[in-house]
């Protein structure tokens, strides 16, 4: 029986960005089924219009054969659809029982009856070998155990749909496997479970039926029988638009970037780099692909500065960076082009000037003895809109008040111009239009070639990293587990397999490629 | 100008417009209810401030510390820190330039030097003061606010008691210090009126926070940090320092604005409590919307509405302390973002669609 | 010291920590759902002010009692009302009402009175009855210290046991821990967050207001001005100090009001007043930096710990 269908949804957010198109798919009673896709192809917002977050401007869902209308969590809970988080919504301090049947409590004399919390959290979690402690408090638990926390809050409030948004990233090899049996069992007692996830091998293992998003459409829904690895990852990763950007061959200099065995741990204590090493020459790109979380933001906050590392080392021309000042790191040669550009590469409430002028305001030729030359500011500002056709009013326009596009223009033309012979650019195009995408990549490369200078370009974008890079290496795990001197010569289906699990290079086949 | 921009540019001024003519009408409902002769007191407290060359210097007069220490607020403010140690920071600057004054004053030292050594010595103060909450801030992780507000009790029971046993003239009627001597008088401005050479020496104090908040590095690193730390951090800007440096910046120009005001207007040092300049202060900041340049004009408005209300208490016996009320009330209502935000969003909204049919009409 | 002296000075501790004790469990509550307390100093005067009031027109020290509560809770809610419907800076906010009640009590006082500084000579209002214990009587020093107190001393111990069972057992003390712990966690099951703020605002000035009543109308007969003199910054400090916990913050509430009544005997002896004065605000401060400093050093022996565990 269905125990869920979704029908024709359409989901435009208000900057005009399509998310999803016209999607359809169901979920029977009793299975578990994948939700399958890059990164942006729209899962999380399907999954979120499902779950009463999002309103969608089209299509309609049904539970159980009847059309339903949700419009809130609350609503979608009710309706018997359950959502685990990627970030948990736990309590802390508050024991397992407390966490599940928060906003459910029994009472006795008006108190909370603690002891029926318990009971009824311990019987859950012993009916579905969950193995969890009632009254052990949720800090103290591994991640593993919190997601089954999370898991059981769901069960406690009637869930028959279970949507798990990419459970297995947090999870050891074990704790996967374990989560794998509960959801089995899950299964047998006439639950359906929404798995959502990147990692093909663990869709193979688990899942009856994989529905495949690309790009906000459906790329169909597929018995798991019928797939292997091999096609389920040609499904998910293709390139619809080749991009082609012509690029003299490069002509490698000194190095300028040497990572050497960097290691880091997240402050849960996870390894989130293990062992990385890589070197970056004068007049190349060197691109790093992988899922995201796979340790690329804690590599880009260890290159610039932003977070100490706590192994190995990381040398910018020729000098370690470990102990330094960001703006003694940034005067010695580095430019960052930040992933999050409103939090982090901006601020918005001041004026494109402003911030076009942030990191040289102070360098002695944009001043006049002690004071700020205007006029210099003012100059270089109205060159630099000018140039990055950054479409504003005039130089003293908030920030705020741009498109994302053009915000990210004026990133990219403080760093380009901040006379650093290393960028590192992380993610540079997310989240803009592809016009202004282009334009990026574009000046990217040519400033790469004709200033002889490095870059390093982190994107989760096939498309992005196989057209700019020169070199390319694969991250996954906290780990580089391919390398290849020539991204032109790889295939997105073979970057797709690396980055998705299904191969990795052993050390001797990268040797020298780093 | 954008066309949002512009909006809420003129929607901000029309905000705090209407949330001090707000608060002046609760003022006045008050006064008018609890007075027999309502009209008499209503016009006292609006048109009573402006009707005599004196009272119009009495503005001026108390502008003077308010100006220095919304120069303070200003700093502090800036940066997102609420230190208000710049109220102790009053006394404690006006106590120890009275010290130095009365340590000078059968000496040969000029008067001029003295004048100047009072105010350096008030503004090391200031800073001594500011700087212990926001050390303990950026270090400790104490928090800013709680710190200078206990501070604040324990500079004044600090100057209370060297003013009792430092300073005290036994000889004098009331609890009071030696005479400070004429020549650290700060000299008389305008005649007929009490308004002294401070009120240059602080609107010079205005054209200099003024340049260095905008035509200076430092202004411009403090500026990036209060409003996205973050950001300051990831362009290079000492993020901590900074921090720590704007407060101490501000605590130096409420010490000042307590030796100005002791050095301009008394001939003894007898503060026994606080003076409220520095709460003051923050008000100022906070309609100038932390622009130093604005500052002048929002000490006047309260240098205004505090003289109103004195002229209310000496004629009718009502406390002054009813200005705390729409101080308070104008506070919350500027800081309230929910404040009138639904008329905003229907102004921006109408122009957005106005600016798109004009798009319309020409393609 | 005799043993009486040690009684009597114990008896002045606990006396002098009965408004900090109000005052730290107001902002204890406010802890629990991750609000930051600075205005019990306002809820407190207005409690003072109001009761004393209240008392005086009807005669009653018990409906005085009440609208002492009544002010507190009313303070409370205006914050909410600024903070939540209002989004104002919750610091702000608080700042601002602080200044206007310090003010605004004096104007009160002076519209209802003539007078700008006590109620004592103009209101007749009574104190709360204190409360005699004869069967402690004989015991040496808790005899002491235990009996004759005012009726809302033990009210105190008694409201933080109350307010720790609230805390821990009640649905709403379950739902605020969530609000504070987590505010997302507690949307997605259907806990409004802001009703939640709204009720914590109203408990919190609940418990502030007890506080003033007690100031004016227990600890002293009249409302004088300014007379909670920072004491709801010094209840928010004992109360950081134990993440608010109502038992822990009564304590440290405690030892405040032992540096409190130090400072009241050391006025006795011919120490000079103002430096006497100055300890309990000092004290204040550097224990709020020794806990800032703790609490520092545990979060990176925490991170520690866990690296260590994974490795």
């Amino acid at each position: 029986m269905e125990a869920l269908k979704m029908e024709n949804i359409t989901k435009i957010y208000p900057n005009g960005f399509v998310a999803n198109k016209g999607i359809t798919f169901s979920v029977q009673e009793g299975e578990i089924h994948a939700l399958v896709g890059e990164n942006g192809a729209g899962k999380t917002t399907l999954m979120k219009v499902l779950f009463g977050m999002e309103q969608p401007q089209e299509g309609r869902i049904y539970v159980e054969g009847k059309q339903v209308k949700i419009t809130s969590p609350l609503d979608a809970i009710a309706k018997g659809v359950g959502m685990v988080h990627q970030h948990f919504m736990l309590v802390p301090s508050m024991t397992v029982a407390q966490n599940v049947t928060l906003g459910i409590e029994p009472r006795k004399h008006g108190l909370v009856d603690n002891e029926a919390c318990v009971k009824m959290t311990q019987q859950l979690s012993d009916k579905y070998q969950f193995g969890l402690d009632a009254t052990a408090t949720v800090s103290e638990l591994s991640v593993g155990l919190m997601q089954k926390v999370e898991i059981l809050k769901a069960l406690a409030r009637g869930a028959k749909v279970l949507i798990l948004d990419e459970p297995t990233a947090v999870l050891t090899p074990q704790e996967t496997k374990e989560l794998f049996e509960q959801l089995k069992l899950l299964k047998k007692s006439g639950h359906s479970v929404i798995f959502i996830s990147h990692k093909l091998e663990e869709v193979m293992e688990l899942c009856d039926n994989v529905t495949i998003l690309r790009h906000g459409y459906c790329n169909g829904s597929y018995p798991i029988s019928e797939l292997d690895e091999r096609k389920l990852s040609r499904l998910m990763v293709g390139r619809d638009v080749i991009l082609k950007i012509e690029k003299p061959d490069p002509k490698p200099g000194k190095p300028v970037l040497e990572v050497k065995n960097l290691e880091k741990l997240s402050d849960e204590g996870k390894v989130v780099l293990d062992h990385i090493s890589f070197t970056i020459r004068e007049g190349e790109v060197l691109g790093i692909a992988g899922v995201e979380g796979n340790g690329q933001n804690y590599l880009s906050d260890c290159i610039s500065g932003m977070q100490k590392y706590d192994g190995g080392d990381v040398l910018l021309n020729g000098k370690s960076i470990s102990g330094r000042r960001i703006s003694d790191i940034r005067r010695s040669g580095m430019s960052h082009i930040p992933e999050d550009r409103m939090t982090v590469g901006c601020v918005s409430t001041m004026s494109i000037m402003d911030n076009v002028m942030a990191d040289r305001f102070d360098r002695p030729e944009n001043m006049k003895g002690i004071f700020l030359d205007q006029q210099k500011a003012i100059a270089q500002t109205d060159a630099l809109i000018k140039e990055f056709e950054i479409s504003c009013d005039d130089r003293s326009e908030e920030i705020r008040l741009l498109s994302g596009g053009n915000i990210q223009k004026v990133v990219v033309a403080r760093e380009f111009t901040s006379g650093a012979n290393f960028v590192l650019a992380n993610q540079p195009t997310r989240g803009v239009d592809v016009g202004t995408a282009e334009m990026i990549r574009k000046y990217l490369v040519r400033q790469v070639r004709e200033k002889q200078i490095a870059s390093l370009l982190i994107s989760a974008d096939l498309n992005e990293v196989l057209e700019v890079s020169d070199r390319l290496l694969v991250i996954r795990q906290g780990k580089i587990v391919a390398a290849f001197s020539k991204a032109s010569m790889v295939s997105e289906d073979e970057l797709g397999e690396y980055m998705l699990g299904i191969k990795t290079m052993t050390p001797d086949e990268m040797e020298g490629l780093l | 100008m954008n066309k949002t921009k512009r909006i809420e540019n003129t929607f901000d001024v029309v905000r705090i417009l209407i949330a001090i003519l707000l608060a002046y009408l609760i003022a006045l409902i008050i006064l008018a209810l609890i007075s027999d002769d309502p009209w008499n007191v209503i016009s006292l407290f609006i048109i009573g401030p402006f009707n005599s060359k004196k009272h119009v210097g009495d503005i001026f007069t108390l502008m003077i510390p308010l100006v220095f220490t919304g120069l303070c607020m200003c700093y502090v403010y800036a940066i997102n820190k609420f230190n208000l140690a710049g109220e102790g920071a009053v006394n404690l600057g006006g106590c120890l330039a009275a010290c130095v004054a009365i340590a000078l004053r059968d000496t040969a030292v000029p008067g001029w030097i003295a004048i100047i050594l009072c105010i350096i010595v008030g503004a090391l103060a200031g800073m001594l003061s500011t700087a212990i909450p926001a050390i303990a801030d950026q270090v400790f992780h104490a928090d800013v606010c709680v710190i200078s507000l206990m501070l604040n009790y324990i500079l004044l029971y600090f100057t209370t008691y060297i003013l009792k046993n430092v300073i005290k003239d036994q000889g004098a009627s009331v609890t009071a210090s030696y005479k400070l001597g004429r020549k650290v008088k700060l000299a008389n401005l305008i005649p007929g009126t009490q308004i002294h050479i401070g009120l240059l020496i602080a609107l010079a104090c205005v054209v200099f926070v003024a340049i260095l908040f905008y035509k200076m590095p430092f202004g411009y690193k403090m500026r990036a940090v209060g409003v996205n730390p973050s950001f300051a951090r990831y362009i290079g800007i000492p993020v901590g320092s900074t921090i720590i440096l704007s407060q101490v910046i501000g605590g130096a120009f409420a010490g000042m604005g307590g030796s100005v005001q002791i050095l301009g207007m008394f001939p003894r040092y007898k503060w026994e409590s606080l003076t409220g300049y520095g709460f003051d202060g923050l008000m100022i900041a906070v309609l100038a919307r932390k622009n130093p340049v604005l500052v002048p004009l929002s000490a006047f408005l309260i240098a205004y509405i505090r003289t109103g209300a004195s002229l209310v208490a000496t004629k009718t016996q009502i406390p002054p302390e009813f200005v705390s009320i729409i101080q308070g009330i104008i506070i919350v209502l500027v800081a309230a973002e929910m404040f009138l935000s639904g008329w905003k969003k229907r102004l921006i909204f109408s122009a957005a669609k106005k600016s798109l049919k004009e798009k319309e009409a020409k393609a | 010291m005799s043993a009486l002296r040690i009684g009597s000075f114990l008896y002045s501790v606990l006396r002098l920590s009965t408004p900090l004790i109000f005052a730290a469990l107001s902002a204890a509550i406010c802890e629990k759902a991750g609000l930051f307390n600075m205005a019990a100093e306002s809820m407190m005067l207005w409690g003072a002010l109001i009761g004393v009031m209240v008392n005086g027109w009807t005669g009653s020290v018990w409906l005085g009692f009440l609208g002492g509560c009544c002010a507190g809770v009313v303070t409370g809610l205006l914050i909410a009302l600024a903070t939540v419907k209002g989004k104002a800076d919750l610091m702000l906010a608080q700042i601002a009402i602080n200044l206007a009640s310090g003010g605004g009590t004096i104007f009160m006082l002076y519209v209802v009175t003539g007078d700008k500084s006590t109620s004592a000579m103009t209101i007749k209002s009574q104190s709360l009855p204190k409360i005699a214990l004869p069967f402690l009587k004989n015991v040496p020093i808790i005899g002491r210290m235990l009996n004759n107190q005012n009726l809302l001393t033990y009210g105190a111990i008694l409201a933080a046991i109350l307010l720790m069972i609230f805390i821990k057992r009640s649905r709403t003390g379950v739902h605020i821990r969530a609000v504070g712990e987590n505010p997302n966690a507690a949307e997605s099951v259907g806990i409004s967050v802001s009703r939640t703020y709204f009720l914590t605002w109203a408990i919190s000035g609940l418990l502030g207001g007890i506080g003033g009543v007690f100031m004016s109308m227990g600890y002293t007969s009249a409302f004088t001005k300014n007379m909670v003199a920072g004491r709801g910054y010094i209840g928010l400090c004992a109360s950081s100090m134990v993440r608010g916990n109502p038992i822990g913050a009564m304590l440290c509430a405690m030892v405040f009001g032992v540096s409190d009544a130090i400072a009241n005997q050391l006025q006795l002896t011919n120490a000079p007043v103002d430096l006497v004065m100055m300890l309990p605000y000092a004290v204040t401060i550097i224990v709020l930096i020794i806990i800032s400093v703790i609490k520092i050093r545990t979060h990176v022996r925490k991170i520690k710990n866990k690296a260590s565990q994974v490795v």
